[in-house]
């Protein structure tokens, strides 16, 4: 379906957006991309949509090379039609309802009417949105426009489907719905590359998830290859205040005398995440190692470990902050 | 054929019924004072120009710029439409639009000077190309500009370039190039036409004026056809 061969983007001011990235996705793969803000990973979707030139590096879709080339123009073209987008923020004619605004996309793609009315009368449904078909998309919720994008990016029963952020406005149902149409097509081949910051959704939906950071992808492979490379250790995460000992870890002597079910401690802007063996029991004398290094705790999660930890593993940075400045 | 961006233009237009109205009715506010005026012909016609002018780039390049910023003609551009195709959907239908817009204001001045039927039957048609060239020549300026305050400026200087090169200010020396570029420029039958419906006196307009300015704005669609992909969304990508 798709094939990036170290794709590259540098922003007119400089800035690099991405470099060098590696990979690809057949029919059926549902390739989930991870990483904080600013990690490339729109840049990465809006290359492989054709939207941005790659140079250099190569990219393939469905077998043809798809360069940014003034030659490929009409390849681009033809290829695009393929392609099923849902961008991070939902674009649409305001003044429009939402089956004209699906009708109008439709027949961009190249769909009659009369088949457009239909696949969307199906999807409407599913997503619930029924009640808002002939309403103006000015009136709609975030949510609902998102909801109104999705559908717009299936109608034309895409190859491949690139999806910046998919779930994110989404109330719980209607990500359920998602994630059920987007197995159902990835059972019919459709590729999905999709990106996301929710973890859940990516192990809920991935066969290959890849964690980018400053424009490079730290790790790959499937989401129970990920995890395993962080065990299943208990995280006890403490959401601090206060100026942080540079050298908070377990061998800081704060924390000498802890329980040795205690099995790390990472020390990251913002939070200190402890492994633990043994599960919550070790809380009362984390907290009270970390409150006598004179830091506030406010707030404190006790979670499995999923790919952000992965992540933290991989980079020493917490997944959906930014990256720390010396 | 379909022609979804054509329809659009047309559906949004028509919700949009405050601003239809306006459209209407603020042409009309300028053109009807003047037009039952005794101001002369000459200065009649300059301004009933210039607006018509104006009305057409401004309406064609900052809808483009707009929905440029907003990312709606990236979208349309992923769908793998052939952004020439769009351009030219656009370029039409808002030149129509433009037309029904301008139709009241065009009834107000034939009806005020007391235009005749030859005079009409030259201005209809000077009007549609007038619009065309308008509207072809505000997606031209869209493709140059960055904001939509650039895109107003440079709709506004080539317009009144091409109005003033069109001899709708000054009418230019008989034998020189500038003489000659007029006889070609898309605005020159609109000048001409308005000015006989204003009042002008002289012999009736000879529809073979319409000639050579319609040959040079198809060619310039044609150009912005083939060059669509270049002056909208992605770039020339």
């Amino acid at each position: 379906m798709f094939g990036a061969t170290e794709l590259s983007f540098t922003y007119p001011s400089g800035r690099k957006g991405l470099g060098k990235i590696s990979l690809k996705g057949g029919p059926g793969d549902r390739v989930i991309v991870m990483g904080p803000n600013g990690s490339g990973k729109s840049t990465l979707l809006r290359l492989v949509s054709t939207e941005l030139p790659s140079r250099p590096g190569m990219l393939k879709l469905f077998g043809e090379a798809c360069g940014p080339s003034r030659r490929d123009f009409h390849r681009r073209r033809d290829l695009r039609k393929r392609i099923g987008i849902v961008q991070d923020t939902p674009v649409h004619l305001e003044d429009l309802t939402g089956m004209e605004n699906g009708l109008l996309f439709a027949e961009l793609y190249g769909l009659s009417r009369t088949e457009a009315s239909g696949a969307f009368a199906a999807l409407f449904t599913s997503l619930g949105l029924d009640d808002a078909l002939h309403v103006p998309t000015r009136e709609y919720s975030y949510g609902m426009k998102k909801k109104l994008l999705i559908a717009e990016a299936l109608v034309h029963d895409p190859n491949l489907l690139i999806m910046d952020e998919p779930a994110l406005g989404l109330d719980p149902p209607s990500r359920a719905v998602l994630l059920r149409i987007l197995e159902e097509r990835s059972g019919k081949g459709v590729c999905v590359l999709a990106a996301t910051n929710e973890p859940a959704l990516a192990q809920e939906l991935a066969t290959t998830v890849v964690l980018l950071y400053e424009g490079e992808v730290v790790a790959h492979g499937s989401p129970a290859e990920l995890l395993a490379k962080v065990g299943s250790a208990t995280r006890i995460e403490m959401h601090v205040a206060g100026s942080r000992p540079a050298s908070l870890t377990t061998t800081d002597p704060a924390f000498a005398g802890l329980p040795a079910d205690i099995v790390s401690i990472q020390n990251l802007p913002g939070r200190i995440i402890a492994e633990s063996s043994s599960g919550p029991d070790v809380l009362p004398q984390l907290a009270g190692a970390v409150l006598a290094t004179g830091l506030k705790i406010e707030r404190v999660e006790i979670r499995e470990p999923d790919l952000t930890d992965v992540f933290t593993l991989f980079t020493g940075q917490a997944l959906g902050t930014e990256k720390e400045k010396p | 054929m379909t022609l979804p961006v054509w329809r659009t233009e047309w559906l949004t237009a028509l919700r949009r019924r405050r601003l239809l109205l306006l459209n209407t009715l603020i042409p009309l506010a300028f053109v009807a004072p003047i037009a039952l005026s005794s101001a002369p012909a000459v200065h009649a016609a300059a301004a009933f120009t210039v607006l018509f002018a104006l009305f057409g780039t401004f309406g064609s390049s900052i809808p483009l710029i707009r929905d440029d910023e907003s990312g709606l003609l990236r979208r349309y551009m992923l769908t793998g439409v052939h952004p020439g195709g769009l351009l030219l959907q656009r370029v039409f239908a808002t030149a129509a639009l433009d037309l029904m817009e301008l139709a009241p204001s065009v009834l107000v001045i034939a009806a005020a000077r007391g235009s005749s039927a030859s005079q009409l039957a030259i201005v209809v048609p000077a009007i549609v190309l007038g619009l065309l060239a308008a509207n072809t020549l505000g997606a031209l300026t869209a493709a140059l500009a960055k904001s939509v305050a650039e895109g107003a400026l440079f709709s506004a200087l080539l317009a009144l370039l091409l109005l003033h090169w069109a001899g709708t200010f000054r009418t230019p020396v008989p034998g020189t190039w500038q003489a000659t570029l007029e006889a070609w420029n898309p605005f020159r039958p609109l000048h001409e036409s308005l000015l006989a419906a204003a009042g002008a006196s002289g012999p009736d307009l000879d529809p073979a004026l319409l000639t050579a300015p319609t040959g040079v704005t198809l060619a310039v669609l044609l150009l912005l056809t083939i060059a669509g992909r270049y002056t909208i969304g992605l770039g020339g990508r």
